[in-house]
């Protein structure tokens, strides 16, 4: 086994969609040394799609593609570094994670997991062998390749409509394979019209995938209806399957909070349940996949990024000293008693700042010093040695306890 | 170690995938197979394809829309 190179970042982004470009472009922007890896396309899901008419600024609309591409030149003009690998590995305790690729050790302050889902197959027989060749999950790509022919288009969500709608001004005929009774389908019901009225549109109610068939490249889609158990053969130049994603969130279990369904668990700060390690995007668990939630949970990454940084840097210049011990007052500002007892700590600095060095933390603003500290509730404080938390007090401080403390 | 690279430039779907498997086959595990690319829709496949069956995968963009894909035999 080759060594593997080791690189510093603050900020490493785990996938490069619609999601990572946007915290790269804020943490680029706060000027953090940002890289993203992205083990396929950068762009990720949203250059599957060739119109997006719902995200905003585009009264025109715009293709995925060209949208991405727009987010991937705002990244490189923020200088944020791009990588074209698979991430394999993280290790998110501590203050100094590592992100491992084939090759590399990434070490970063901040981990953002924007990784996203992957297209859900059928399980059907044959599957594996057709996959990429002819068996196919994005209708942008591979439309113009089927002009003229007959493709399959499995499901019946909003991404197999609209995908299978504009796949007709390419094939000739797009058979949809909708595993509801006649006239149910799952998407909007706009799309839903759109379709039942386009006369290349052609749908096999009630029905499945059974399995694939052809030689080096497929031919020919079996389905099967699940009422007469009959089985459908549908020949065709490609079979497109919209059929719902997977997180990518395999190589984060058992590090992190996960749903059962395989979600990131966050805050509304897109924070998850270690520190310094956030997730943005489809992969999290939430109530809308689109592009315009992505950037809002990239924006707020981006900038909680920045602000976790900024403090484990206060944190070690200015609480964790080892020249001389320390007290570290944490309180709450809006709380009359605690910002007293903020004067009685004043005072005190002033009689003994020569032996002893003050640190004063208003929660109010952020908790994040005060969790470093291991502080959860306030008034407290924290007495420092050698650049270490001694002992927390949070009953009776007063002078002369805190005397005793630091002795 | 031995380095080959096909050019699969102006090739769309599924040629990149269905050369790259073929020379792939040809190669010595520890070989880097270098595949030339410039139709995004490869840059979905091939390199998936190569990742599942474990083999090393890094790519390089060459230019604007233009991607070597480096693959370590393993
Ligand atoms: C057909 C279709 C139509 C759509 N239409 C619209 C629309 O009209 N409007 C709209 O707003 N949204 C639309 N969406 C949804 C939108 O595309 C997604 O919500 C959005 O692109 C998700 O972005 P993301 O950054 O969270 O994840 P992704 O775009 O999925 O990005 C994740 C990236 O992480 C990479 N990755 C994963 N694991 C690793 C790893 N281990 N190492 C390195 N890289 C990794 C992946 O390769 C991927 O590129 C559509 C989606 C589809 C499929």
């Amino acid at each position: 086994m080759r060594e593997k190179k080791v690189e510093q970042y603050d900020v490493v982004v785990i996938g490069g969609g619609a999601a990572g470009m946007t915290a790269a472009i804020y943490a680029g922007r706060a000027r953090l040394s940002t890289l993203i890896i992205e083990q396929a396309l950068v762009g990720g899901l949203a250059t599957n799609t060739n119109e997006i008419e719902n995200y905003p600024g585009f009264p025109e609309g715009v293709t995925g593609k060209g949208l991405m591409e727009l987010f991937h030149q705002q990244a490189k003009k923020f200088d944020v570094k791009f990588k074209l690998t698979d991430v394999r590995k993280v290790e998110l305790e501590g203050e100094i994670k590592k992100v491992e690729t084939f090759r590399n050790i990434y070490e970063a302050k901040v981990v953002i997991i924007a990784s996203g889902g992957r297209p859900r197959v059928t399980g059907a027989d044959k599957e594996e062998d057709y996959l990429g060749k002819g068996i196919a999950f994005c209708a942008t790509c591979d439309a113009a390749a089927n002009t003229g022919k007959t493709v399959v288009v499995i499901g019946s969500g909003d991404a197999a409509i609209e995908e299978g709608i504009f796949l007709t001004k390419f094939a000739n005929k797009v058979v949809v394979s909708i595993i509801h009774d006649e006239g149910k389908m799952d998407c909007n019901e706009i799309a839903k019209a759109a379709a039942l009225a386009n006369s290349k549109m052609e749908f096999q109610w009630n029905t499945v995938v059974d399995h694939f068939e052809g030689d080096e490249e497929l031919k020919t889609v079996v389905l099967k209806n699940l009422k007469t158990e009959a089985l459908i053969p549908i020949d065709c130049h490609t079979c497109f399957e919209f059929i719902g994603y997977i997180p990518n969130t395999d190589i984060f279990k058992g590090l992190i909070d996960i749903t059962n369904k395989g979600y990131i668990v966050t805050n509304e700060n897109m924070e998850t349940n270690v520190e310094g390690v956030y997730a943005v995007g489809d992969v999290r668990d939430r109530y809308l996949r689109q592009v315009a939630t992505c950037v809002g949970d990239g924006a707020t990454a981006g900038v909680g990024a920045e602000k976790y940084i900024a403090e484990s840097e206060a944190f070690v210049s200015h609480v964790m000293k080892e020249d001389k011990p320390g007290v570290a007052y944490v309180f709450n500002a809006i709380e009359a008693d605690q910002r007293e007892l903020l004067s009685e700590i004043e005072k005190m600095e002033l009689d003994y700042k020569d032996q002893y060095y003050f640190s004063k933390i208003d929660v109010y603003k952020s908790k994040g010093l005060a969790n470093r500290l291991g502080v959860k509730e306030y008034p407290a404080v924290a007495i420092i040695k050698d650049g270490k938390v001694d002992c927390i007090i949070t009953e009776n401080i007063s002078k002369e306890s805190l005397l005793k403390a630091l002795k | 170690m031995k380095e080959v690279t096909i050019d699969c430039l102006g090739e769309a779907c599924p040629v990149p995938l269905i050369k790259a498997e073929n020379a792939l086959k040809e190669i010595e595990v520890g070989d880097l197979l270098i595949v030339q690319i410039d139709h995004s829709c490869a840059m979905k496949n091939v390199p998936e394809w190569a990742r599942k069956n474990g083999h090393n995968v890094e790519i390089e963009e060459v230019d604007d829309g233009e991607w070597e894909v480096v693959i370590e035999k393993v």
